[in-house]
């Protein structure tokens, strides 16, 4: 039976909810206010923490390995189409900071370093504040990964930048340069130029190959060398990319998206109402929260001090909230025993500076801050995906998995 | 543009020096005392080692309020520490007039019963502060209705009477230290950071100082350094300083009381405001380089004081005292906190804030141990006179006659002014970041901008916040002792600002590893134990908007240095493991 479901966020887990959701043959709506978490994507897709999975494959003396997938979750990439998700091996991505580490996936755009033994890659300087070449080759060339795969780095003076502004635009501006076919084709001569004066076998650019589609592989191609960018912590053109892969899917599955902010949910009857707010009000039978943890904005540290008078709070409550009214619980590691405290705190607040951060093994508050859910359940008709539920990693691959679950409960 | 002085010890008589001696005399502590003594002492003609185990300014010459203010509330109980700070802070004017900048303080005095007469008394308080103020170059106090004070600083709440206003100097203590350093440096002293003294040696029979034993704290290197003369200028650390020399601690005893402050982004008003906390003490918030800092406390601390901390506590404290003359301020960004600890004269029993803010020398001969000496207590504002004292008593155990001139002779940098506009023009940077690098280096400004100009490619920023380019950093570690991602933050303040350090770390690590020719992975473990550090000293002071950032923060480390880089064998028994697997 066909039902009405809204689908709140429109992040990796609120794209897969919908997804999933629509193949039940579910109305489906979008209602999203913006830009998110997988916006600022890096396009590292992981299913859980890389540090996780290295520290535990030491642990156990074995080699981090690819974990299998569900069919449900390669059918969504490939029809997302902007990731490589191989089941036979990692992704191995180089990342700005300097390090080469391990993927569940990748971005496309991004270089994978796991086939590319004893490669010379060149790294061309650009006058770009976030992109210092030869720091970066000499950081690559230290890491053990590299070391034990024989691959080096050089940096050269090749022309990667046309236009002198190219040395203050955003990151996600140049990309956009590069989504137009002359552009490329003038890449393609300054790498060719580059690859033939430093022998290189791979190029590793910022990240800066295409803003709505990757150009790597076509980069790629032209050059006859793999060339692929480097992986950015927050705010990488990936994000955007997932962004326009995003618009692709949804008009292709045939979801309504509504641009603006859910204020309530409420039942009624049978049924849940939904206000937005702008004033229109949606009567659904299901609802799915994807919208977000503490980066979108879909939970709030709002601890009670700041809103203290001269001394006291006006009242005591936990302190964060969800950034609409729905009947749902939340759930945040405060205390000592991680497993069972509820989001409460001191009159003042929480002792912040003790559960912020992980430590060790244990999550860091902001990361474990969410909504308590059974499964995806998390109320009668509401199902919760994504960052916004209550101790899941915080990764892309989890955001797709739970928005899968969350959709098809829906 | 001129560039250093020749030395003023040129006509200096030659030491008596005896022969078996590598230095006349070892300074253990790179605060402001120590590097005060070690500017002094090398200007009249002594040679000089100087100890520091971890960075210049990594205690209370670091995390002060950032003021050399004069000492107004010294001045019922103190008043010759006012006189002090306030002739001193004149001096170091002089000296470093590239460091100061004028905060302006204003004080709103509540509506309640008495309050007519309190004003009356605050005024005859001020008016005898004034007798203070030129000494430091400083301006009268105002008297000022309470529409006056609204109209300065529209955010300040509550009934007023009115309000009065004063003037004090605002100084980045961090580069003080640096700066004295260098000069004694320049000078012929010897400063090694870093560098813990793990024995002060003393002769069997007579007690008496015959050298220091220490560790590279990094390398594990240990060396001996023979001296006559031994100065504990370790501040809080003093008790445990004089026990290296097998002193009891309490010959040497301080009382340490903690300071905490809060930092908010951007510059929230035009003047520094005081308010009053629960129990009575004042506190303010000041306008600072290019943020707000709201101070502070002063607790009794017995913690580890390698590693002092703030706590969500202390922060709700002080934002309860603010808030109630400056509610805005909960609707304010805070993006860190710091904390130090005073070395203050001990006492047992006074409150913390009726302990006298005065200073000593100990002469630990009547300890047994003849050549040790312990500065305690003291304030940033009166660190020059302190360390001229202290070298006074050095001078003429040496049967030296040459005067101090410390009050005259510039500091690096402050001898020459430069015009930042016209630098911002000449190596096409940003005005704001030729601006700021101005007010760090003053004259010597140019020798970045030389380095600038044999390598353009070192006028990239590197971070944006504060801003810091490339050419600084670099400098910072080549000529500012910086081994660390940290060192060159508290040289140049890089990742201090509101990102907290998530775009520039990781680079300024390599930089750094670079400049030493360490391994970039060291550069990247100081990378990354920078910004767990800055992560642990903001969440604290969490609010809305910063929580967001914070884990945006984490995101990224987590995406590209993973929030366990500090050990490097883990990624490193991956790499073998994989190979083992290709194999």
């Amino acid at each position: 039976m066909s039902r009405r479901i809204v689908v709140i966020g429109a992040g990796l887990a609120g794209l897969a909810a919908a997804w999933r959701a629509r193949r039940n043959g579910h109305d489906v709506t979008i209602v999203s206010a913006g830009a998110g978490a997988s916006a600022l994507g890096s396009g590292a897709v992981d299913d859980v923490p890389w540090e996780q999975l290295v520290r535990s494959a030491r642990a156990l003396g074995l080699t981090p390995r690819a974990r299998p997938l569900s069919d449900d979750l390669h059918a969504f990439a490939s029809d997302l189409g902007v990731w490589s998700l191989d089941d036979d091996h990692l992704a191995w991505v180089a990342t700005l900071a300097g390090r080469l580490r391990p993927a569940r996936g990748r971005d496309h755009a991004l270089l994978d370093f796991a086939k590319l033994d004893g490669a010379r890659v060149l790294l061309p300087r650009a006058d770009r504040a976030a992109w210092d070449a030869d720091s970066l080759a000499a950081g690559l060339s230290d890491d053990p990964f590299a070391r034990a795969h024989r691959i080096t780095f050089v940096a050269a003076d090749v022309p990667v930048l046309r236009f002198a502004e190219e040395r203050r635009i955003a990151d996600g501006d140049l990309a956009l340069r590069h989504d137009a076919e002359p552009r490329l084709a003038w890449l393609t001569a300054r790498l060719l130029d580059g690859l033939a004066q430093t022998k290189a076998t791979a190029v590793l650019v910022g990240p800066w190959l295409g803003a709505n589609t990757s150009q790597s592989e076509a980069l790629s191609k032209r050059v006859g060398v793999p060339v692929g960018e480097a992986l950015c912590g927050v705010g990488s053109p990936a994000g955007l990319r997932f962004e326009a892969a995003r618009d692709r899917l949804l008009a292709a599955i045939g979801a309504r998206v509504i641009a603006d902010r859910v204020t309530t949910i409420d039942r009624d009857a049978d049924a849940l109402a939904i206000t937005l707010e702008r004033g229109a009000s949606l009567l659904v039978d299901g609802v799915v929260l994807a919208l977000g943890g503490l980066t979108s904005g879909g939970l709030v540290y709002d601890p009670p001090d700041h809103s203290a008078a001269a001394d006291l709070p006006a009242r005591v409550r936990p302190p964060f909230t969800l950034s609409l009214h729905a009947p749902v619980t939340l759930v945040a590691h405060l205390g000592a025993d991680p497993l069972t405290s509820d989001a409460t705190s001191s009159m003042h607040g929480p002792a912040i500076e003790a559960t912020a951060w992980p430590r060790g093994d244990r999550a860091g508050m902001l990361e474990s801050v969410g909504i308590r859910c059974n499964g995806a359940r998390a109320a009668e008709g509401i199902t919760a995906a994504g960052d916004v539920v209550a101790r899941r990693p915080r990764t892309a691959l989890e955001a797709v998995a739970a928005g899968i679950r969350a959709g098809s409960e829906a | 543009m001129k560039t250093s002085r020749p030395p003023a010890v040129a006509h200096a008589i030659k030491p008596k020096r005896r022969p078996e001696v590598d230095v006349d005399v070892v300074v253990i502590g790179g605060g402001v005392n120590g590097v005060g003594v070690a500017r002094d002492a090398s200007m009249r003609g002594l040679s000089v080692a100087l100890f520091e185990r971890n960075d210049l300014a990594f205690g209370a010459s670091g995390n002060s309020s950032g003021m050399i203010h004069g000492g107004l509330r010294y001045l019922t109980y103190d008043p010759q520490v006012t006189e002090s700070s306030c002739r001193d802070s004149g001096h170091i004017q002089s000296i470093a007039p590239h460091l100061l900048f004028r905060i302006p303080f204003l004080v709103p005095v509540e509506t309640r019963r008495s309050a007519k007469v309190l004003f009356e008394l605050m005024d005859g308080f001020f008016e005898a502060y004034d007798g203070y103020q030129p000494l430091k170059h400083g301006k009268q106090h105002g008297r000022l209705t309470a529409d006056e004070v609204r109209k300065l600083e529209p955010g300040i709440a509550g009934e007023l009477v009115g309000g009065m206003t004063f003037d004090e100097w605002g100084i980045d203590g961090a580069r003080l230290c640096t700066e004295n350093a260098i000069d004694a440096i320049e000078r012929g002293a010897k400063v090694f950071t870093g560098c813990t003294v793990e024995r002060i040696e003393r002769r069997d029979d007579t007690g008496e100082v015959v050298g220091v034993t220490y560790r590279d704290r990094r390398t594990g290197a240990v060396g001996r350094m023979k001296t006559s003369v031994v100065v504990n200028a370790t501040g809080a650390w003093a008790p445990i300083t004089a026990a290296l020399g097998g002193l009891p601690p309490a010959r040497a005893r301080v009382r340490p009381g903690k300071g905490i402050h809060i930092v908010f982004d951007r510059r929230l008003t035009n003047y520094a405001i005081m308010a009053r906390t629960i129990d009575g003490r004042q506190i303010f918030m000041e306008p600072w380089q290019n943020m707000t800092v709201v101070g502070t406390t002063d607790d009794d601390y017995y913690g580890d004081l390698d590693d002092v901390r703030s706590t969500s506590e202390e922060v709700r404290y002080l934002m309860q005292g603010m808030a109630r003359v400056f509610p805005q301020i909960h609707a304010a960004r805070a993006i860190g906190t710091y904390a130090g600890v005073r070395p203050t004269l001990y006492a047992f029993g006074p409150s913390e804030d009726g302990l006298s803010r005065d200073h000593k020398i100990l002469d630990h001969t009547r300890d047994g141990a003849p050549g040790l000496y312990s500065m305690v207590g003291g304030k940033l504002a009166s660190y020059r006179l302190f360390a001229e004292e202290m070298t006074d008593v050095l001078s003429e155990l040496f049967g030296r006659g040459v005067p101090c001139a410390t009050h005259t002779s510039a500091l690096p940098g402050g001898d020459a002014v430069c015009d930042a506009i016209k630098l911002a023009t000449r190596l096409e940077i940003d005005a704001v970041a030729a601006r700021r690098l101005v007010y760090r280096h003053g004259s010597r400004a140019e020798r970045i901008a030389e380095r600038i100009g044999q390598r353009p490619r070192e006028a990239v920023t590197v971070c944006a916040c504060e801003p810091v380019l490339e050419a600084e950093v670099r400098y910072a570690v080549k000529h500012e002792l910086a081994r660390t991602v940290a060192d060159v933050s508290r040289r140049t303040r890089l990742g201090l600002g509101a990102c907290g350090g998530m775009r520039c770390a990781a680079r300024c690590g390599q930089i750094v590893a670079e400049e030493q020719g360490l391994s970039p992975r060291e550069g990247l473990r100081q990378a990354s134990s920078f910004l767990l550090r800055q992560a642990a000293m903001r969440a604290p002071a969490l609010g809305p908007e910063q929580a967001r950032q914070e884990a945006l923060a984490m995101a990224s480390m987590r995406a590209e240095l993973g929030v366990d880089a500090d050990d490097p064998d883990e990624i490193e028994a991956t790499a073998k493991s994989s190979v083992e697997a290709t194999a």
